[in-house]
């Protein structure tokens, strides 16, 4: 009998089918994989399956208690670890809480799983491994016969990787019923016995894990091959660097650098790499002139300082692809036109007097939108009506138009789909031929092999290694991530 | 209206007529939705920039407030003298809307309570002003002395209250809905209240042009004050708005922030305000019905996703 | 000296109820701007089911209850139908006002000032100066000791967490916000039937606006924000003993509203409001 049954699953969000008719089963005791690209429609599955999302059409059936591990988790930054895993089923002395018993809940628990966590620590003080630890604690005391972990390793170095999956085997290997929602193949192949594919809200294969490879997994996911990138051209060295940082700290909300010098020379791809929150924000926004920092940022021989505004950085020639699209680079409400010449509004090109010049305007978003094949084609649609990749081209459109002397892209391709992440990774490639100096922070590393001519890791905001294009060793890397020496 | 015992076919006729049934009832009518629309269109401004600028009753207090003290004082011929004490009004109500803006974008202080506390702050001041230092020879108690005809805005209608504010309103009206839409200031405006955080990235200074925006702001519900004071009533007096700027709230929302479907609320808002005198003489429904209709208004229609929030900064 | 600490609490009351009231729903994640409103209501309801009665004990009640309604349409505007939170205040205070104005006359018969009523008396105002500290007290063991303290404040900081975890932030929300607006007209109650004995036209005078100060002076915490609407009440406590010397009625008055902006400009930037205060919750279906 399955954990888990659903049945002709359909879910619409006005007109968007994320999920299409699907059939998925769980047995206890088995880790089963599902597989796909951004957007198609593997989370909203699993919130289906859990029960925060109830379907259109299909049922669910259910044998004992689901919890859900989410992509972005779902804690209470301000409130200690044992009132979030215990939220909901607190134990209770009369009319007061029983902290001593939430306490000793929660040491047991991490005793059980291997798990351990200090229950009075406040969550938002914890690095993100811990966080996910509280996450995962949290519906582990529920006791679950069914648990699906969507997008789990996110945000855990190679090794941290590692141990976490023990506890999952640990856990099938008790009965439970797993799912691991993920777009990480390697994952998949090392760890699943069943995989399914989902491709536009449709399981599209289903495969017994050790009877396939992650080439047939990758094709399956993508649904054909993916058009090659523009190639890489030798650019002669120049002397001076575009970009030079020297002993730069800086700190932001999410993370931190403590002393990080680098070099960017132009028609250069230097790649971070590292696990979010080991300082890529923190580097970005000192880049960007929005967080005070100390160290010299040097843009072309020129020490820009700290008070150096955003404005000050545009004008020079520096352009960011930032991380957050929605919330960073565009206003939703606004046409594409309008987006197209957010922080150009006051160049001559564009302004008559006080006025815009609309038809100035148009114009440029018209070479934008052809550059970079947005769909629909229409400079006056309102950016919020677009899918995300078409978003994302904007953005990187935007950057790119004018030839900037250096870009800085921020997870430029995070969360859209793969043919608009090969045209934006091509029109980089095109840029940096052309001589433009780009750093690009990114956590994928498959897109960082593929674009840069040189990696530096970024481990708890210092750099833990450098290496050149021919010289890149994945394993190495990875081990530097999670921070071996 | 019900609960009174009055029947509201009753008294809404009587509103009606009150504010519209003859031609000097409308020219009053015409004379509110003046007074109203000036502070409805620095709040709307000022909503469009992400900024909740509650403040627009006293920055108008504080601004007619000028306009009535110099205008007592400084005799001259009208057309020096009108632009002057306009101006001094816009002076006045701008300062009182920097404070906010200051406040707002130096520490982050929540501009709502900022500026609701400064409203009370402005009927001190007022009080004191006009009762101490400022205290004029012919005036007494709350108000100051009148104000030399030659400083009286003119009249559009002979023999009403509607001058020519009404023309300068409409004007401004006018002036805000181009620059919104089609300069480079309100392109950077709207960009703060509809995305700060992507405004910030492209350049655009966020502190600054809240500042600014809560500056003009003020001026706007400021001059609208120094209206009143030289065209209404041809003297300061510390009773000389019932609300406007908080039931320009309204207007700017129902007007959904643009300025000239703003003017428009401010003709429907004209005729409650003055209707209601109508109404409680002739359907004996005590005027403050009006004004809990007005906050029935704001009520509804908060629901409407018209402002987005700034957020912090 | 003794006078002064006295005539401080009394002034500090009517903060303190609103504060409390204040903290409450913001805490469960709903920015009350209406506290002044809610003053209103209370203070005028109190008075009116006073004189219609006779009895000041039903006039209180009246009053409470009359807050608690108020707190419940914001309540309702918050949750089910996620409107902009201030500028559903903003229309709050006016019905009320404005209510309160139309009320008198359809109940007093005469515009700007009931007649005198039946109040509390000195007793009443003693206790009702005791009941006020106490609820701080008790609004602080509630949410950090409680189960129910706990939901509250897991929904002002991430509703999702809270929804995902069992609890219905909506429901939670709308709770708080009426038992908020309870406390709130309480304050009024305080005003006209404590201190006085009727109720007149703006006798609220921008108290609900401090209130929102004395919240953000006492960082969201009931202990914080009584202690912070203590110390503005001190201020307003000062007006008279510094009556007698050369300084302005005027500034005397603005003393309290000029307090509160220093407290903005000096605290504000540090604290931080619970996360999801005043953002509508919309639960996926």
């Amino acid at each position: 009998m399955a954990a888990i049954a659903l049945r002709g699953i359909v879910k619409r969000f006005g007109d968007l089918v994320a999920v299409d008719g699907v059939d998925l089963e769980l047995e206890g005791g088995l880790i089963v994989g599902l597989i796909g690209e951004n957007g198609a429609g593997k989370s909203t599955l699993a919130n289906i399956a859990f029960g925060a999302l109830a379907p259109d059409e299909g049922t669910v059936e259910r044998n004992g208690v689901v919890g859900l591990v989410h992509q972005h988790f779902q804690l209470v930054e301000r409130l200690s670890v044992w009132e979030n895993v215990l939220l909901g089923r607190e134990p209770r002395k009369g009319w007061r809480l029983d902290v001593a018993a939430a306490r000793a809940r929660v040491r047991e628990l991490g005793e059980r799983y291997g798990l351990h966590v200090d229950p009075d620590a406040i969550v938002e003080t914890l690095p993100i491994g811990l966080k996910q630890r509280v996450e995962l604690l949290r519906e582990l005391e529920r006791e679950p016969a069914i648990l699906l972990l969507d997008e789990p390793t996110a945000v855990l170095a190679p090794g941290e990787i590692e141990s976490f999956f023990t506890t999952i085997v640990t856990l099938a290997k008790r009965g439970v019923a797993i799912l691991v929602v993920t777009h990480k193949l390697a994952e998949v192949i090392a760890y699943t016995s069943r995989v399914n594919v989902m491709r536009a809200g449709k399981i599209v294969a289903r495969y017994v894990t050790a009877q396939t490879t992650t080439a047939e997994l990758a094709r399956a996911m993508v649904g054909g091959e993916i058009p090659p990138l523009t190639q890489r051209t030798v650019l002669p060295r120049q002397v001076l660097p575009v970009v030079h940082v020297q002993g730069l700290q800086a700190n932001t909300e999410s993370d931190s650098i403590d002393g990080v010098d680098l070099v960017v020379q132009a028609g250069e791809i230097l790649g971070i790499a590292g696990v979010e929150g080991n300082g890529q924000t923190a580097l970005a926004d000192a880049l960007a002139g929005l967080v005070p920092y100390e160290g010299t940022i040097r843009f072309r021989d020129e020490d820009l300082g700290p008070a150096l505004g955003p404005r000050g950085r545009i004008v020079r020639g520096m352009q960011i692809i930032p991380q957050d699209r929605q919330h960073e680079a565009l206003v939703l409400d606004w046409t594409v036109t309008e987006n197209a010449i957010l922080g150009r509004e006051r160049n001559r090109e564009f302004r008559r007097g006080p006025q815009i010049d609309r038809a100035a305007a148009r114009a440029f978003a018209q070479t934008i939108v052809e550059r970079f094949d947005v769909r629909p084609p229409r400079v006056d649609a309102r950016v919020r009506d677009l899918s995300g990749g078409n978003q994302q081209k904007i953005v990187v459109g935007r950057v790119l138009a004018g030839e900037p002397t250096f870009v800085l892209a921020y997870q430029p391709t995070r969360g859209i789909d793969v043919g608009a992440a090969a045209l934006v990774q091509s029109r980089l490639i095109e840029a940096r031929n052309a001589g433009t100096a780009i750093l690009l922070i990114s956590f994928g590393l498959d897109e960082i092999f593929a674009l840069a001519d040189r990696v530096v890791v970024l481990y708890r905001g210092k750099i833990a290694g450098e290496f050149g294009r021919d010289a890149f060793d994945r394993a190495r890397i990875g081990a530097l991530m999670a921070g071996a020496s | 209206m019900l609960v009174a015992g009055v029947n509201p076919v009753d008294g809404f006729s009587a509103l009606l007529i009150g504010a519209l049934g003859n031609v000097p009832e409308t020219a009053e009518t015409l004379v509110q939705t003046t007074s109203l629309l000036f502070p409805a269109l620095g709040i709307a401004l000022a909503f469009r920039a992400g900024l909740f600028n509650i403040g627009a009753e006293g920055q108008l207090l504080i601004g007619g407030l000028l306009a009535g003290v110099i205008g007592e004082r400084f005799i001259a011929p009208g057309f020096i003298a009108i632009p002057l004490l306009l101006l001094a009004g816009a002076v006045g109500g701008g300062v009182w809307g920097a404070l906010a803006g200051w406040l707002r974008s130096r520490f982050s202080a929540n501009e709502v309570i900022a500026t609701l506390m400064l409203n009370y702050v402005a009927i001190q001041v007022a009080a004191y002003a006009i009762t101490g230092p400022l205290k004029s020879a012919a005036g007494e108690g709350n108000e100051t002395g009148e104000l030399p005809a030659s400083s009286w805005l003119p009249t559009i209608l002979p023999d009403t209250r509607l001058t020519i504010a009404l023309v300068l309103a409409v004007a401004l009206a006018l002036f805000l809905r181009w620059m919104l839409r089609s300069t480079v200031a309100g392109y950077q405006l709207r960009a703060v209240g509809d995305a700060p955080r992507a405004a910030q990235r492209a350049g655009i200074d966020l502190a600054k042009m809240r500042f600014w925006t809560m500056t003009f702001s003020g001026a706007i519900a400021g001059f609208g004050g120094a209206t009143i004071v030289l065209g209404v009533l041809h003297r300061f007096n510390l009773a000389l708005s019932p609300g406007y700027g908080f039931i320009g709230i309204a207007v700017a929302l129902v007007g959904e922030l643009d300025p000239i479907w703003v003017t428009v609320a401010a003709f429907v808002f004209g005729i409650l305000q003055n209707g209601a005198i109508g109404m409680q003489a002739a359907a004996d429904v005590p005027r403050d019905v009006v004004t809990a209709i007005e906050g029935l208004i704001i009520l509804v229609l908060a629901g409407r996703r018209i402002i987005t929030r700034s957020g912090a900064d | 000296m003794f006078s002064f600490l006295w005539l401080t609490l009394i002034k500090s009351a009517p903060l303190v109820y609103a504060a409390l009231g204040g903290v409450l729903s913001e805490r469960s994640g709903v920015l009350n701007i209406g506290l002044e409103g809610m003053i209103a209501i209370g203070a005028f309801s109190g008075v009116s089911i006073s004189f219609a009665t006779g009895s000041a004990l039903l006039g209180a009640i009246g009053g409470v209850a009359s807050g608690a309604l108020l707190g419940a349409i914001l309540g309702i505007a918050a949750t089910r139908f996620r409107v902009e939170q201030i500028v559903a205040g903003t229309g709050i205070n006016l019905i009320a006002l404005g209510g309160a104005a139309y009320g008198l006359v359809i109940v007093f018969g005469q515009p700007g000032a009931s007649k005198e009523v039946n109040a509390l008396g000195r007793t009443g105002e003693v206790v009702m100066v005791c009941l006020a500290l106490a609820l701080a007290g008790l609004l602080h063991v509630f949410l950090y000791r409680t189960r129910a303290g706990l939901h509250v404040r897991a929904c002002g900081e991430n509703p999702r967490a809270a929804d995902v975890a069992g609890i219905d932030p909506l429901r939670v929300r709308f709770w708080a916000t009426t038992a908020g607006g309870a406390l709130a007209a309480l304050g009024g109650v305080f005003l006209a039937m404590a201190e006085l004995d009727l109720y007149s036209d703006g006798m609220s005078a921008g108290r609900g606006f401090i209130a929102l100060a004395a919240i953000i002076f006492g960082r969201w915490n009931p202990l914080g924000a009584a202690a912070a609407a203590l110390f503005f009440g001190a201020f307003e406590a000062l007006q008279f003993t510094l009556q007698r010397t050369g300084i302005p009625v005027e500034f005397m008055q603005a003393l309290p509203y000029l307090a509160a902006l220093v407290a903005l400009a000096g605290f504000a930037g540090r604290t931080r409001a619970p996360a999801a205060d005043g953002i509508p919750y919309t639960r996926v279906e």
